[in-house]
């Protein structure tokens, strides 16, 4: 296609950012651009004759550049598959890719724009009002509205590519805003503190560095260019060491104890400021006005900035209308550009004075008092400006057209407030101090001399009052009511709009912000919310302060979704042994926190290798607490259904936890290794919370004892079956004859060269060895046990054989078998719980359970023909759910699927039969009490 | 929620570190009525205005503090070891 053609930039000016010795290229629409050095998306487009940058989220109308400084919704356009940057404050790359959003198939011909002239059927509020009749009519329209609503597109394979860190960072004082305010803040504080300054330009100095007009800071030394005021100041920041500059950083939030959440282009910095400076200076406020919206109508500094920062000469003809003295320096600057100023239209009662005002006459710059621009004439681009005369606000008598194709406004200069106000009232919050034009400074020398009182009061350690602004007076912009005079770009709400959500009763500014969306949208009010309470005002013949204004509320400008998610992180953990596993080519699971063996090959082989052999388990995955002070034994008795106290020494409990109301938290061992001294195990997952758990009933008794976690400390090896114990005999000295180490005791002793603590416990229902040793020997332990069984043909079993053969037990497991609501009465472990005891935590709840009754039970089930069921299966009768199977699986003894089961307690009888639904069909079961393996649990023992 | 909890141990921490334990209660004593137990176990009182609070430092020292928050404000009014007397 062919290359947009660049129009000739304007004479070099010390004021300008672009290196015009750097071209570089990119594409817009597919069409290449040329843009220097320093160059905005934004800039270069319009250098290279681009008027229409976007399409409005209504109606669809083309929509130019207006604030050239990152704070209205105009300029929106997807850059390399993300959507909604803005091209005004995006720097021009090479080979970017730059799109247009919201038009199809093109933003000079959007079909959509048809919107425009339907106006009538999205009055405001046609959310809640247009469509919904007939109910038919609103399936219809549905679809296509969420079709064209919403802005821009998501393209899920392009997001930032390597995600946006986070960073949590402390200063003593955060300065926000980088312009004259803020950097003589900074400079004040930094002789007392640390300080950070955060700024949203990508160059500090905020507009002083594009400023050409006179000023003296310093009374003493004489007055000098405004840019050239800045370059001091940014001078003075770059060598001082203890200021730390963010720049095209965004302070998007303030939240609780001074934490500002600042985004900058790769990171989402959460800053947390002993103080913060806000120094956010004002923002010029669009006229309103009919076609206020037009390509080619735009904000006076906007215009400014296009001349002054990027060289380029906005257009031909200019009108300028302005309610302040700003007007008056941007008709100079164009004027000083080449453009010819057509006319310049005041709408202030009397004529300006000062040194601007002088220049303007000086350069004979028509200009018009007492006038305003009542219309923008033009579609896609301007073509001139309708002026009347004003009297008390409105426009009357003869309509003047003057020919132009920019036309340059500028309204009031509102405070930029709105980081402040996020804290919620009307006052500033503790140890955040106002300064600068935000405060009601109007001048550079006041806001100058506010920021460095900010500054050095933020570093300072008192807390005196924060700067009272001189708050600006109460004054608004003339407004023109039109269905076309739009007060809201983003959400294209019109003052027409506004009178009418007001004369429908919503005349409360926050209720009028939620019935006609203005100030939602991407520009959060900063171009709107001025107008809207101007409106409100007098409509409802209230002042401006009893208006008041809405919630402000983080973000200030728009955040990706992708900077609040940030990188991804999911850290694993692998146990000492976890080499071994992959070596041993293990098919490995993620459960909780832990990544664990999953099977080795064959579950039903490992699990038969078990029962007639020996296997070996890694168990290092199990929570360990190890509990000891004079009242251990009255802590556990405490927090464990059991009686612990009792324990003797080298013995081991089977322990299940309670919530007070009685349901089941967690069950584990409880191994006495002395009077003052308990080793716990705890199920995988829960060691953190049962920690937490036994902490919490210490907190504020004098309960002594020091429960320390030491699950990582520690590695585990579960060793089971018939030739478990000729396979560690191998490796230790300990007595572990049937007599010597009986089932449910403990030893400590030197396995495999390394201190140990075994258990001979049973989960897997054979003879076994927990063997707990720390972790550092995990690998060494591993190898030592498979080189000892090898004879015996050892095999390492994994997650999947440890669930078969614990089932085959009728061991449960916590959280699989039972949920939220089961308690040790209906899970049939009655014996764990010792109502005997005067108190225990559960006891109140199992009390009132067991006086209530059950009306479920866990039992054991068994298939009668070859079916296995899944976990989760119902149980039916009569085609109605009646319970549900929590663990199922083929069994390698009886070669028949069988499992766990909840089931209404009057079925919970041996042998009754029970139906299960499996994939659609219900297949006959019988209840049954017995484990499916070893019933009597001599295995266990031997 | 972006608060600071003035641990007694470690100092001024973010709200992040801690767990939130729930409002501080009245555990019945052992012989209390079902109907006591009952409203132990599941009435909170669910103060809009300052309550006392457990908090637990858990990416911290571990311990468990108390606190006094306004559930509306978020502000922490003071924050001590737990005494239950
Ligand atoms: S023109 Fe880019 S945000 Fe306003």
């Amino acid at each position: 296609m062919t290359k947009l053609k660049a129009a000739p930039r304007l004479d070099p000016h010390p004021t300008q950012l672009i290196d015009r010795s750097a071209s570089i290229e990119f594409a817009f629409g597919g069409r290449p651009v040329q843009a220097f050095e320093g160059d905005t998306v934004a800039s270069a487009l319009y250098a290279a004759g681009v008027r229409t940058f976007s399409r409005s989220f209504k109606y669809h109308r083309p929509r130019g550049l207006l604030c050239v400084a990152g704070r209205c919704p105009n300029c929106l356009v997807n850059v390399d598959g993300v959507p909604n940057v803005r091209s005004c404050t995006e720097a021009a790359r090479p080979g970017m890719n730059v799109t247009s959003q919201n038009a199809w198939p093109s933003l000079d011909r959007d079909i959509l724009s048809v919107l425009d002239r339907f106006g009538p059927l999205m009055p405001v509020g046609f959310y809640y009002k247009t469509f919904h009749r007939p109910k038919l009519f609103w399936r219809l329209a549905q679809p296509i509205i969420r079709r064209v609503a919403g802005l821009g597109k998501i393209d899920v394979d392009s997001a930032h590519p390597a995600g946006y860190a986070h960073q949590n960072l402390h200063t003593d004082v955060a300065v926000v805003g980088g312009g004259a305010t803020g950097i003589s803040a900074a400079l004040s504080a930094n002789l007392g503190a640390a300080v950070t300054l955060i700024d949203d330009s990508p160059v500090l100095g905020g507009h002083l560095r594009f400023d050409t007009t006179s000023h003296s800071v310093v009374p003493s030394v004489d007055p000098s260019p405004g840019f050239e005021v800045a370059a001091e100041l940014v001078r003075q920041v770059r060598s001082s060491a203890g200021i730390t500059v963010l720049s095209n950083s965004v302070a998007f939030g303030l939240y609780e104890d001074n934490l500002l959440g600042v985004l900058t282009t790769d990171r989402l910095v959460k800053r947390r400021a002993g103080r913060i400076v806000m120094a956010t200076g004002s923002i010029e406020q669009p006229l309103v006005f009919d076609g206020n919206d037009r390509p080619g109508v735009m904000l006076s500094s906007g215009a400014q900035r296009l001349v002054r920062l990027y060289g380029v000469k906005p257009g031909e003809t200019a009108v300028v209308a302005t309610a302040t003295n700003e007007g008056y320096a941007a008709a100079l600057d164009l004027h000083n550009a080449g453009v010819r100023v057509a006319a310049l239209v005041d709408t202030r009662p009397e004529p300006a004075w000062g040194a601007l005002p002088d220049a303007v006459r000086a350069a004979e710059i028509p200009t018009l008092v007492s006038h305003a621009v009542t219309l923008a004439e033009g579609r896609a681009e301007v073509k001139a400006a309708v002026v009347q005369k004003l009297e008390g606000g409105v426009p009357i008598g003869e309509r003047q057209r003057l020919a132009c194709d920019i036309i340059c406004m500028s309204g009031n200069l509102e405070p930029a407030d709105a980081l402040v106000r996020q804290s919620g009232g009307l006052d500033i919050p503790k140890n955040v101090y106002a300064a600068g034009s935000v405060a009601g400074a109007g001048n550079l020398a006041q806001a100058v001399d506010q920021g460095r009182q900010a500054g050095t009061l933020a570093a300072g350690s008192s807390s005196e009052l924060p700067l009272a602004g001189s708050s600006p007076p109460e004054r608004a912009a003339p407004f023109l009511s039109g269905k076309k005079s739009f007060v809201c770009f983003c959400e294209d709400i019109s003052t027409a709009d506004i009178d009418q959500a007001i004369d429908e009763g919503f005349d409360d500014i926050q209720t009028l912000k939620r019935y006609s969306t203005v100030t939602m949208g991407p520009c959060q009010g900063k171009m709107c919310h001025a107008a809207v309470a101007a409106i409100s005002a007098r409509a409802t013949g209230k002042s401006l302060s009893e208006v008041g204004s809405t919630t402000s509320r983080p973000p200030l400008q728009p955040v990706p979704m992708s900077a609040l998610a940030g990188r991804v992180h999911l850290p694993i953990k692998r146990t000492p042994m976890d080499r071994k596993h992959i070596d041993l080519g293990a098919k490995m699971v993620d459960l909780g926190p832990w990544r664990r063996p999953f099977s080795y090959g064959s579950p039903q082989d490992e699990s038969i290798s078990v029962r007639e052999r020996v296997g070996i388990i890694d168990v290092s995955t199990l929570g360990k607490l190890d509990v000891r002070g004079p009242d251990s034994p009255a802590l556990l008795d405490k927090v464990y259904t059991h009686n612990f106290s009792g324990l003797r020494n080298g013995r081991i409990r089977y322990g299940v936890l309670c919530a007070d109301n009685g349901t089941i938290m967690d069950d584990g061992t409880v191994t006495r290794l002395a009077d003052d001294r308990y080793f716990i195990t705890t199920t995988s997952g829960n060691v953190e919370s049962i920690e937490e758990w036994f902490k919490w009933w210490m907190a504020g008794t004098d309960i002594e004892a020091y429960v320390t976690n030491v699950t990582s400390g520690f590695a585990a090896i579960n060793v089971a079956g018939p030739k478990a114990r000729e396979t560690l005999s191998k490796l230790t000295d300990i007595d572990l004859s049937t007599d010597g180490f009986r089932y449910m005791r403990s030893k400590e002793g030197v396995v495999a060269g390394v201190p140990s603590v075994l258990l001979r416990i049973g989960f897997v229902g054979e003879t076994g060895w927990e063997v707990h040793f720390p972790g550092e020997f995990g690998e060494h332990m591993w190898d030592a046990l498979m080189d000892a069984g090898r004879d015996f043909g050892i095999a390492p079993f994994g997650l999947e054989a440890q669930r078969i053969l614990r089932l085959e037990k009728g061991h449960i497991i916590v959280g699989q078998d039972t949920d939220i609501v089961s308690t040790p009465l209906d899970s049939d472990m009655e014996w764990v719980v010792r109502f005997e005891k005067e108190d225990f935590i559960g006891r109140g709840g199992l009390v009132a359970a067991r006086d209530r009754g059950l009306t479920n039970k866990l039992v054991g089930f068994r298939m009668r023909d070859g079916t296995v069921p899944d976990d989760g299966d119902p149980i039916v009768d009569r085609g109605q759910p009646i319970g549900k199977v929590t663990s199922a699986r083929l069994s390698p003894t009886i070669g028949k699927g069988f499992g766990l089961a909840w089931v209404p307690v009057e079925l919970a009888e041996e042998g009754r039969n029970i139906s299960i639904r499996i994939a659609g069909a219900d297949v006959p079961a019988t209840v049954s009490l017995t484990p499916v393996y070893d019933s009597e649990g001599k295995r266990l023992k031997e | 929620m972006a608060f600071l909890l003035t641990c007694p141990n470690c100092g001024d921490r973010s709200v992040y570190e801690f767990r939130f334990g729930g409002e501080l209660t009245q555990r019945p004593k052992p012989d209390s009525s079902s109907n006591d137990w009952t409203s132990y176990f599941y009435d909170r009182r669910n103060a809009a205005g300052t309550q006392k609070e457990w908090w637990y430092h858990k990416f911290g020292c571990r311990k468990w503090i108390v606190a006094a928050r306004n559930t509306i404000t978020n502000e922490v009014s003071e924050t001590a070891w737990p005494d239950l007397g």
